[in-house]
């Protein structure tokens, strides 16, 4: 039993190192505003495995729904206002390429 | 019934948005100041019954039981402080009662949020309440929809929830290590393997992610831009309490009541908060924007309190929740001087500016007043609390970092009276002539924040006693 659990946690974990990965070079890499936010989404998609990975080899199943639940709803919350914010952004540079996002300096 | 300092925030905006417009409107700085200052009076009262008596039937609302000690109780004080000093700029610095009435409905969320982050005792309410703390200080920046704010906005926007990423990565491996999200059984958790792997990644993500959260070097780059680009009342809520609060605050509980100190972390933080201490004040030398400049005096004086913390004594830690205290005293004043000196003369270039002292006296003193505390200039707040985390230091036998504590001290008095004589002292600088003292609105909170800051510095033996001593407990 404990080694199939380890099998579960080696395999999964991979893969959300690998998407964590991919959403940090994403955000890192691309000069669009909207594609860092993408890049986000994707990252928090990481960490949200995670969490599912850690309830189900603990057996707190429960406790990581709700914590999902919630995490889900903070997101949604959070991708709202940075969507906000670029076109906030955009109104004012008449585009979405990061490097205009250098006014301030020092 | 600690948790009703969540509660009854939360119903107050819902009340304020019922549809009685123009009552509402005007009704809203009250109904935020009275909920400032009944939470600063009852945080003057830790024998209150309030503390301690169970939640009672709204109070079971939340699910879980807030507990309450004394660093909790400073917390309070500071953000209902901090909180009433925001509402007033808030009042002085927006025209438009439509916008003053959203910006004054958003500051009552993100104290909301910060009361949350002082009472939770697990992992997963910290998480939430840090989270609404954050969107309401998003909000809060872009809200004049300026170009520099969007651009401030979206870089703290980014790293912030980068950061939180990280903490919910910490979060997720500490529960697989404890099975359970509360202080308690991590602390347990931890305690009884403390170098397994999955362990010590958790840790580290957790103090990368604090460190972006409270601005420390050398993850500052947001702060700065963000401080700057924001409104004058949002930048004395984030550069008095609000980073402190997500950043240095849970930094200090999560270190003493859940991961507990070693060899290791206490290098990293006197690391961490040394490099962010000389960093911040060397770059304040250099800044020729007002609030630029309070923005990196703001890293350097975070480092402090991480210093303090990274000490591992007692004394360490009182010294960095007394500079936490502080520093939200003296920032925040500080915040409201930039505030009116920018709202009357519309720039914040100070090389333009010079001999605004003659025409704003009171603006000008009560800077004095602030850059002399946070230099450590005795008798007043900011020397008391430089001092004690300083000797702590000494004590703990680190004496290179004491040595560096009392260098960027002095650095310190050299950016503040650069930035005194360039802005405040001297001869009218041109164009200036018309220049008025600003109004009530911001005279009083500059003056009552002042005299704290005076009160403190000379009120210090009954104030350590009754407020400092009982934090010893923590540790």
């Amino acid at each position: 039993m404990i080694e199939h659990l380890q099998a579960i946690f080696a395999t999964s974990i991979i893969f959300i190192i690998l998407l964590s990965v991919t959403a940090l070079y994403c955000m890192l890499v691309s000069r669009n505003l909207i594609r860092i936010l993408i890049g986000l989404e994707l990252l928090i998609k990481a960490v949200t495995l995670l969490i599912a990975l850690t309830g189900y080899l603990t057996g707190r199943m429960a406790l990581a729904q709700t914590f999902i639940i919630t995490l889900i709803v903070i997101e949604v919350v959070v991708i709202a206002i940075a969507a906000g914010i670029v076109i906030g952004a955009h109104r004012h540079n008449q585009s979405l390429d990061v490097r205009t996002l250098r006014n301030l300096k020092g | 019934m600690p948790a009703l300092l969540i509660l009854i925030p939360l119903l107050a905006i819902l009340a304020l948005n019922l549809p009685w417009k123009s009552l509402m409107n005007r009704l809203a700085f009250w109904v935020g100041l009275a909920l400032c200052l009944v939470q600063t009076g009852l945080a003057l009262q830790p024998q209150s019954r309030f503390w301690h008596s169970p939640s009672l039937w709204l109070g079971n609302l939340l699910l879980f039981e807030p507990s309450v000690d004394h660093l909790s109780l400073v917390m309070f004080l500071a953000i209902g402080i901090v909180g009433a000093v925001t509402l007033f700029v808030c009042r002085y610095s927006t025209a438009c009662a439509g916008n003053r009435f959203m910006v004054i409905n958003v500051l009552i969320l993100a104290l909301t949020g910060m009361n949350g982050v002082v009472l939770a005792n697990d992992l997963f309410s910290l998480y939430v309440f840090l989270e609404i703390t954050a969107v309401a200080s998003y909000i809060l920046i872009a809200f004049e929809k300026g170009r520099d704010a969007f651009e401030g906005a979206f870089k703290y926007l980014i790293l912030s929830a980068v950061a939180t990423v990280m903490i919910l990565a910490a979060l997720a491996l500490l529960m697989l290590t404890a099975g359970d999200l509360s202080f308690a059984a991590i602390q347990a958790a931890i305690a009884s393997s403390p170098h397994s792997r999955v362990v010590l990644a958790a840790i580290a993500l957790l103090m990368v992610g604090l460190f972006i959260k409270g601005g420390l070097v050398p993850f500052h780059g947001w702060l700065p831009d963000a401080y700057s680009a924001a409104p004058a009342a949002a930048s004395v809520l984030l550069a008095g309490i609000v980073t402190k609060t997500t950043g240095i605050y849970t930094l200090i509980r999560l270190v003493t009541s859940v991961i507990g100190y070693n060899d290791t972390l206490q290098t990293l933080l006197l690391f961490v908060g040394a490099a962010s201490m000389l960093i911040g004040a060397l770059a304040a030398l250099g800044q020729s924007d007002f609030k630029r400049m309070l923005a990196y005096s703001s890293i350097s004086q975070v480092g402090y309190m991480v210093l303090g913390l990274g000490a591992g004594t007692v004394l360490g830690m009182v010294g960095a929740i007394f500079h936490l205290f502080n520093h939200a005293i003296f920032k925040s004043l500080l915040f409201v001087n930039a505030a009116a000196v920018e709202q009357q003369s519309g720039t914040r270039d100070m090389n333009r500016m010079g001999g605004l002292a003659e025409k704003m006296p009171v603006t000008g003193w009560t800077s004095v007043v602030a850059f002399l505390s946070t230099a450590g200039i005795p008798p007043l707040a900011g020397f008391w609390s430089k001092l004690i985390i300083i000797v702590a230091l000494w004590e703990a036998g680190y004496t290179t970092y004491a040595a560096l504590a009392v260098l960027a001290s002095l650095l310190t008095l050299a950016y503040f009276l650069s930035m005194q004589r360039r802005v405040f002292f001297g001869k009218l600088a041109a164009g200036f002539e018309s220049l008025k003292e600003g109004n009530l609105w911001i005279l009083v909170p500059a003056c009552v924040l002042a005299l704290i800051t005076i009160g403190i510095g000379v009120g210090i033996p009954w104030l350590f006693e009754t407020f400092m001593l009982p934090i010893r407990s923590l540790l």
